[in-house]
């Protein structure tokens, strides 16, 4: 099959405050007609610049070098303004942009924002044009296309945004679809649907579709052929199954063997040492090499050419070559096991009892966090679960007295803490309770060192041996200790998260609240935080309450999970039995939906939707009980009688 | 990029081989050793807030130029009384006759000429610049020390944030001229009446703008964390806020110079200002006024209006470059 667009030996640089750094390193690619490609990478790996050059979007300080992308007989990389790309974007090529809340006009009707499109792309007018935008709405699933055609982009959710988006994508009738993290910025249960989606459009427009993502889940359950991009280079690329069976390249392997969903419970998760390279500096071989407990010497010296695994699956690295010694693939952490129970006294360190907590007044009153109550023992960790709006981060931040509770006590150790607190106790609750946060780009002062935001929580208590304190701190998240004299943004965001945990351990606390503290890094660095936060668990007898949107990850690291939708706690279970034994419809949509690295699992994915209305609470009002030992459920009577029957308990 | 980073990363880009390339074929296709050092390397080395921000407002021709011209503006302006065969700015000048010497065209005994009463005109200019100089500096520290101050604390608190904007509608609303009218006519006409009326309303815009950006930054993590350290209030504004305040205050205090100088030369054009034993921009430009319709004698006006404009201008050119460099969005390039 002739390829539908052709990638040959391209070289994208860009010019950053005077230097030049090469992204896109002598990449090669042939996508086929009709296929489903994903392009997976981390941040920084150039696979969206690759994208935008496909569209010639590149930002202005960056150039293509040399080679070609050849799509229908013309070479893109000759193409120089904007008018001779304008035939091209939208009726050749479409993209799908990560975040639906800045990809939509606010100021115009949705439907003339798809209007414009079918106007543009398909010569057609008046109500010839309105019906085709009605029909490319129902389309996408979007019920009562006729009253949402008039609607503006602020009334409509996170992931119908995404499907308008995609209306419009779809509405110039293109021939390659680019989706650039389509779901990343929505919330899981919602992800999957959206895919789904995608996959449909695909079959019925004969699109080909090419999908730019970080997550391996995603990569299952769409992609026919995969391609592994690490440091501006195509590093594998082969068909889905075959990646994910025998994946050849160190760094695939590693990546595949980072998921926490594959990883034991209780061991270290396989995790790939430090960061990736700067691509300012020269990479005269496999720039994976210094990361890689198996690279050669070779590796080291020279670029590894594409050498075969088996037909149409590919891997750069010279492991592959005849001359190699055979490098079995790993399997399995290379540490040490972990204590599979937690080494718990069962005394509850933390106690929250009919908490609540509202913001606003009168009409414009938000419940965020509704009548929950939980307790946290010692060295355990405590997973809320939950999507976007949940009111989990505000639960977090409850416990860390940053909002203060509409009604409802907290205990930290017996002694309440919520209300009016001595300058003393304070103190020592500052020292006690830390937090984790989610994006490491705005958790750290830019204008600060590294050294004095590690020493700020040890300035206000007055601690002696700052100095020692900060590097002995450093070097226990991994950090060497002359990091300290650095900025921020010297870092990458993996090294920047590490400061921050640094920053919270630092305090010698013994409970920690973590609020997705890996959900904004990227996959070969969660796993070193996971194991990072595991290894100071063990080794300082920690407590966390670990708030997170992904079960796949809590299933690995917390000991119970609690589900929180809309500041109401459904369930709370032990991790197992919560996976298990599933009793709220909330919970079950939440594990439907968990995304797999495994292609074969998650193709046949069932999805359970969730809807709130099938609840009959008004004559017979929910509570939280508890159902089974150690097992509760927000439900009523009637419910409860239903999954006592389910379940035989 | 600082030369230990230079050295650093020449380092690194050599030892990304290892020295491996000279080994024979079938010792290249051996394990290498794994180094736990080489796989943390660094992003962005010797990337300076600062020092960026300096880079690009110098690498502006323009502002260089008004840079230049007003530095050399206000070292002349200090030093000129000091220099030889100077005249007193204040001593009405007669000539052997004992006849005032008015309106002197400019020349070699009186380079700006003299005015209507027989004043060294050179001199007033100069030392006018002084007073003007003095009024714009003070009114703009003290307008940022009290507009940075309110508007931390209006941007910060959130409890004060209602208070703060309704105290800002009513004083906004008030038009600045009236106050500074109404308070040159209630008090003596002064140096002291004149910066206080001037302060009076300044720091205003001030507050708005610090308050603005104040909102922007105070819900990021970073905040957060500072507050989950236990770290005081004051502390948190100091290390956390204001170091992101710098080029806003900047900013504001470079465009507060030249409209505290413009505003002095209003107060006084309606007769409300200094006194003319005390030179002043403000006054040497409403005498000069006064000529304008006499050709011979438009030299009154144009020199000391030509002095205020290099001032107001400088500043204002140089305020606006100043926010733009230490924008970090501008540091890309």
């Amino acid at each position: 099959m002739n390829p539908i667009i052709s990638v040959k030996n391209l070289n994208i640089s860009f010019t950053l405050r005077g230097e030049r750094t090469r992204v896109i390193r002598d990449v090669s690619l042939d996508v086929l007609p009709g296929e489903n490609l994903a392009i997976v990478g981390e941040s920084g790996s150039g696979k969206s610049v690759f994208c935008k050059a496909m569209m010639g979007l590149l930002d202005a300080n960056g150039q293509i070098d040399s080679g070609e992308i050849i799509y229908n007989n013309q070479d893109l990389t000759k193409l120089r303004t904007e008018k001779e790309w304008l035939p091209l974007r939208g009726s050749h090529i479409a993209i799908v942009m990560q975040d639906p809340m800045t990809s939509l006009n606010p100021l115009l009707t949705i439907g003339s924002q798809i209007l414009e499109a079918i106007k543009l792309h398909q010569n057609l007018k008046g109500p010839q044009a309105y019906e085709a935008a009605l029909s490319y709405l129902q389309d996408v699933g979007i019920q009562d296309p006729k009253k949402r055609f008039r609607q503006y982009p602020h009334e409509f959710s996170g992931g119908m945004r995404q499907r308008v988006v995609i209306a419009i994508a779809i509405a110039c009738r293109p021939k390659i679809l680019l989706c650039d993290e389509p779901t990343t910025a929505i919330d899981v249960t919602i992800q999957a649907q959206i895919l789904s989606l995608l996959k449909d459009l695909k079959n019925k427009y004969n699109l080909t579709t090419i999908y730019i993502t970080h997550d391996l889940g995603v990569v299952a359950n769409v992609a026919d052929r995969i391609a592994v991009m690490y440091a501006g280079d195509f590093v594998e690329i082969g068909p889905c199954e075959e990646v994910f069976k025998n994946p050849s390249h160190p760094y695939t392997w590693a990546l595949l063997l980072s998921m926490p969903q594959l990883a034991k419970k209780g061991e270290n998760i396989y995790s790939i040492e430090g960061s990736p390279p700067n691509m300012k500096n020269s990479l005269p071989g496999d720039a994976f090499a210094p990361r890689n407990r198996y690279a050669l010497k070779y590796d080291f010296v020279a670029r590894p050419p594409l050498l075969q695994v088996s037909p149409g699956h590919f891997a750069r690295t010279w492991l592959l070559d005849p001359r190699a010694p055979h490098i079995p693939t790993p399997t399995h952490a290379p540490a040490q096991a972990l204590q599979a129970d937690f080494a718990s006294d069962k005394t509850p360190i933390l106690e929250v009892k009919n908490l609540t907590i509202t913001f606003g007044k009168g009409k414009k009153q938000l419940i965020a966090v509704n009548d929950v109550s939980f307790n946290i023992l010692k060295g355990e960790t405590f997973g809320i679960a939950g999507e976007s709006g949940s009111g989990k981060t505000t639960l977090g931040r409850a416990l860390l007295r940053i909002y203060s509770p509409s009604s409802g006590e907290i205990y930290f150790k017996g002694k309440k803490i919520s209300g009016k607190l001595s300058k003393h106790d304070d103190l020592l609750l500052t020292r006690a309770m830390q937090m984790i946060f989610q994006d490491p780009m705005s958790s750290l002062n830019e204008r600060a060192k590294v050294a004095s935001i590690v020493a700020e929580g040890l300035h206000n208590i007055g601690s002696p041996d700052i100095k020692s304190k900060v590097h002995s701190a450093l070097q226990e998240v991994g950090l060497r200790a002359d990091f300290a004299d650095r900025f921020p943004h010297e870092f990458s965001g993996g090294q920047r998260q590490r400061v921050g945990i640094a920053r919270a351990m630092v305090m010698a606390p013994e409970f920690i609240v973590a609020d997705e503290p890996i959900s904004a890094l990227d996959v070969s660095i969660r796993a070193q935080v996971l194991n990072l936060m595991s290894r100071l668990q063990r080794e300082r007898g920690l407590s966390y309450l670990f708030i997170s949107h992904d079960l796949s990850v809590m299933r690995h690291i917390c000991n119970r999970i609690a589900a929180l939708y809309r500041g109401v706690m459904v369930e709370l279970a032990d991790t197992e039995t919560l996976f298990e034994r599933p009793m709220h419809p909330y919970t079950r949509s939440l594990l439907s939906a968990i995304p797999h690295p495994d292609p074969l699992l998650e193709k046949n994915k069932v999805l359970i939707t969730y809807d709130p209305s099938l609840h009959q609470y008004s004559n017979d009002p929910p509570s939280f009980r508890e159902l089974e030992k150690n097992h509760f459920v927000h439900c009523n009577d009637q419910e409860e009688k239903a999954i006592r029957e389910l379940y035989k308990i | 990029m600082r030369k230990k980073d230079l050295v650093l990363s020449e380092a690194l880009a050599k030892s990304a081989s290892r020295g491996y390339e000279e080994l024979a074929e079938q010792e290249l296709f051996t394990l290498a050793e794994y180094r736990p050092e080489e796989t943390e390397p660094l992003s962005y080395i010797g990337y300076s807030y600062w020092k960026s921000s300096l880079r690009i407002f110098v690498r502006n021709k323009t502002t260089m130029f008004f840079v230049f011209l007003i530095a050399l503006t206000l070292l002349f302006t200090f030093i000129q009384p000091f220099l030889p065969g100077q005249k007193d700015p204040i001593k009405i000048y007669n000539d052997e006759t004992g006849i005032q010497i008015r309106n002197a065209q400019p020349g070699k005994g009186f380079l700006f000429g003299t005015n209507a009463i027989g004043q060294d005109l050179w001199s007033r200019t100069w030392s006018g610049t002084r007073t003007s100089l003095f009024i714009g500096f003070v009114v703009a520290i003290v307008e940022a020390a009290v507009g940075v101050l309110i508007g931390v604390l209006w941007g910060y608190l959130r409890k004060l944030d209602f208070l703060f904007t309704e105290l800002y509608n009513i004083f906004d609303n008030i038009p600045q001229t009236l106050i500074l009218i109404l308070i040159s006519y209630v008090l003596h006409p002064s140096l002291k009446t004149i910066i206080f009326a001037l302060c009076l309303t300044g720091w205003l815009t001030t507050a708005r703008y610090v308050r603005n950006q104040v909102i922007v930054i105070r819900d990021r993590d970073y905040n957060l964390a500072s507050r989950c350290l236990g770290t005081p209030t004051s502390r948190l504004i100091l290390h956390n806020l204001l170091p992101y305040l710098v080029s806003i205050i900047t900013m504001r205090m470079a465009m507060a110079i030249p409209y505290a100088i413009s505003n002095e030369v209003f107060v006084t054009y309606i007769g409300l200002g200094l006194p003319l034993t005390l030179p002043s921009l403000g006054n040497l430009i409403v005498s000069g006024i006064d000529k304008m319709m006499e050709p011979a004698l438009r030299y009154q006006l144009i020199f000391p209006t030509v002095v205020l404009s290099i001032v107001t201008v400088s500043f204002y050119v140089i305020g606006n470059a100043f926010a733009d460099a230490s924008d970090p969005k501008n540091h890309v390039a």
